[in-house]
């Protein structure tokens, strides 16, 4: 009885503490701006021109009966997803734009899949869509917000710090850490300890390049790195070992300050090396800036400037704020 | 009131985190895949081989030059990695040729469509076909445009 009690308290501090509104709302503005600026010049109608011989749904399309449209409706659709990207990423009609960009793009996102092969660029992007659909992400840094606070005639103030936006920005940490160690318990599973200690990174950073992927590595420095078999099995090392141990930086600050910069350099890797394009799982590391306290020090050290309002609460909750992971 | 809204609000969000934890430590445990959902097995397994094969697309030009589709340009919104797995899984059904043979003018159409629409400036063709390649990783993939053997799998000339 004490653990259970013990373990519901820790959940709902991971999940439930206080948080910033501005912090969600620059999350919510970065993510969707960023994530329209990826996908802008992306056209998924190509899609609804391929004969039923290509078509091989996976679970979610099969299950819903969910089809491949004609190129026009999948074109409409791209239209219309694209402009709730945009007023998401603004914070205009913020709520429904959000639900709609998720609705949207889990069929377009999801679309590819069905055509041979499920790649797993995009599992996060889906992910913080739907928190963020779900969520009071336009509270703050919105014009919503704003055009609130026109209509009392008052200065911009965003709410209290509320729970509310503290657990779509950890729903995302929880993804990433469980999309990280899955792909680590893959490896393992799949290949053992071979996977570092033979030469599996090396032969894969050969193959590489002869254009098997989806994007073209960005060098050839794999080339360098597969002639080295040393630095070859440390990075086989590294990438599993950040992989599987991923979800320590949910619970561990230390642990937070190695493991989510190692991920993203992580990332970064594999595109450079071996081309697979990870840009829009990249994305999803804007909910991981505690932009509680970047607006703080901002306001801090450019006191006139800042916007009336802005961290003004959070500033206050700074310090508690830092860190609202159990474990410390 | 406002007490109990919260409640089931709190409730609601707690149905969604549990869902993410539960759906995802599903996958992992089962060692399956259903997007979003899934075990991420990318790259998962050991490569000790240093010979390998993959599926490539052929232009053919009209003085008979055949050239490989190499880029993902050629052929998107495929690309590299999922139009030979797309192939793939065709050529591993029972009517492989009925699957291929229909699969390949989509495919011939759409590089049409795409030069004509200038989004890759390769030549026209007046064919198009699928071979089976199949190399012997160099070290310094030197190698690249000299697969070590070709097989023939289908063509379309409209």
């Amino acid at each position: 009885m004490k653990f259970v009690t013990l373990a519901v308290t820790r959940w709902n501090a991971f999940w439930f503490a206080p948080g910033s509104a501005a912090a969600l709302g620059i999350c919510r503005a970065l993510f969707f701006g960023t994530l329209l600026l990826w996908q802008w010049p992306h056209d998924f109608s190509p899609w609804g021109a391929y004969s039923a011989v290509f078509w091989m749904p996976i679970w979610l399309f099969d299950t819903l009966g969910i089809p491949a449209f004609a190129p026009e409706v999948i074109s409409s659709i791209q239209a219309v997803w694209k402009t709730a990207l945009f007023l998401s990423a603004i914070g205009l009609f913020t709520r429904p734009a959000m639900t709609v960009a998720f609705v949207l793009g889990v069929y377009l996102m999801g679309l590819p899949h069905n055509f041979g092969q499920t790649q797993h660029f995009d599992t996060l992007v889906v992910f913080a869509s739907g928190a963020l659909a779900l969520s009071r992400a336009g509270d703050a840094c919105s014009l919503d917000a704003w055009t609130a606070s026109l209509r009392q005639r008052g200065p911009v103030h965003w709410p209290a710090d509320d729970w509310e936006y503290t657990w779509p920005i950890r729903f995302v940490w929880v993804a990433m850490a469980l999309i990280f160690c899955a792909a680590g318990i893959s490896k393992l599973r799949h290949s053992g300890l071979d996977w570092i200690f033979s030469d599996n990174l090396a032969l894969l950073l050969q193959r590489q390049q002869y254009h098997i992927s989806d994007g073209e590595p960005w060098t050839r420095w794999g080339l360098w790195v597969a002639q080295h078999p040393w630095i070859a099995r440390s990075m086989a090392a590294v990438s599993v070992g950040v992989e599987t141990l991923f979800p320590l930086a949910l619970f561990s600050r230390t642990a937070r300050k190695i493991l989510v910069p190692a991920g993203l350099a992580f990332l970064i890797g594999i595109r450079a090396l071996m081309g697979p394009t990870f840009e829009q799982f990249m994305l999803c590391y804007v909910f991981w800036v505690p932009w509680q306290h970047v607006l703080y020090k901002t306001r801090l050290s450019v006191p006139h400037t800042a916007v009336r309002g802005v961290g003004e609460r959070s500033a206050a909750a700074a310090p508690a704020d830092i860190d609202l992971a159990p474990g410390h | 009131m406002a007490c109990c809204t919260v409640d089931v609000r709190r409730a609601f969000v707690n149905l969604i985190l549990v869902g993410l934890i539960a759906g995802s430590v599903y996958d992992i445990v089962t060692d399956q895949e259903h997007w979003p959902f899934s075990q991420y097995p990318m790259f998962s397994g050991a490569w000790k081989s240093r010979a390998f094969t993959w599926l490539r697309l052929f232009g053919v030009t009209a003085d008979g030059r055949e050239f490989p589709l190499e880029d993902n340009r050629f052929v998107a919104p495929f690309d590299q990695s999922r139009l030979p797995k797309s192939l793939r899984r065709m050529l591993e059904t029972p009517d492989r040729e009925a699957r291929i043979k229909a699969a390949l003018p989509d495919l011939f159409t759409r590089y049409e469509h795409l030069r004509q629409n200038a989004a890759h400036d390769g030549p026209p063709i007046v064919a198009l076909r699928l071979y089976e390649l199949e190399w012997t990783i160099d070290p310094n993939a030197a190698n690249v445009e000299r697969p070590d053997q070709r097989r023939f799998v289908g063509e379309v000339r409209p």
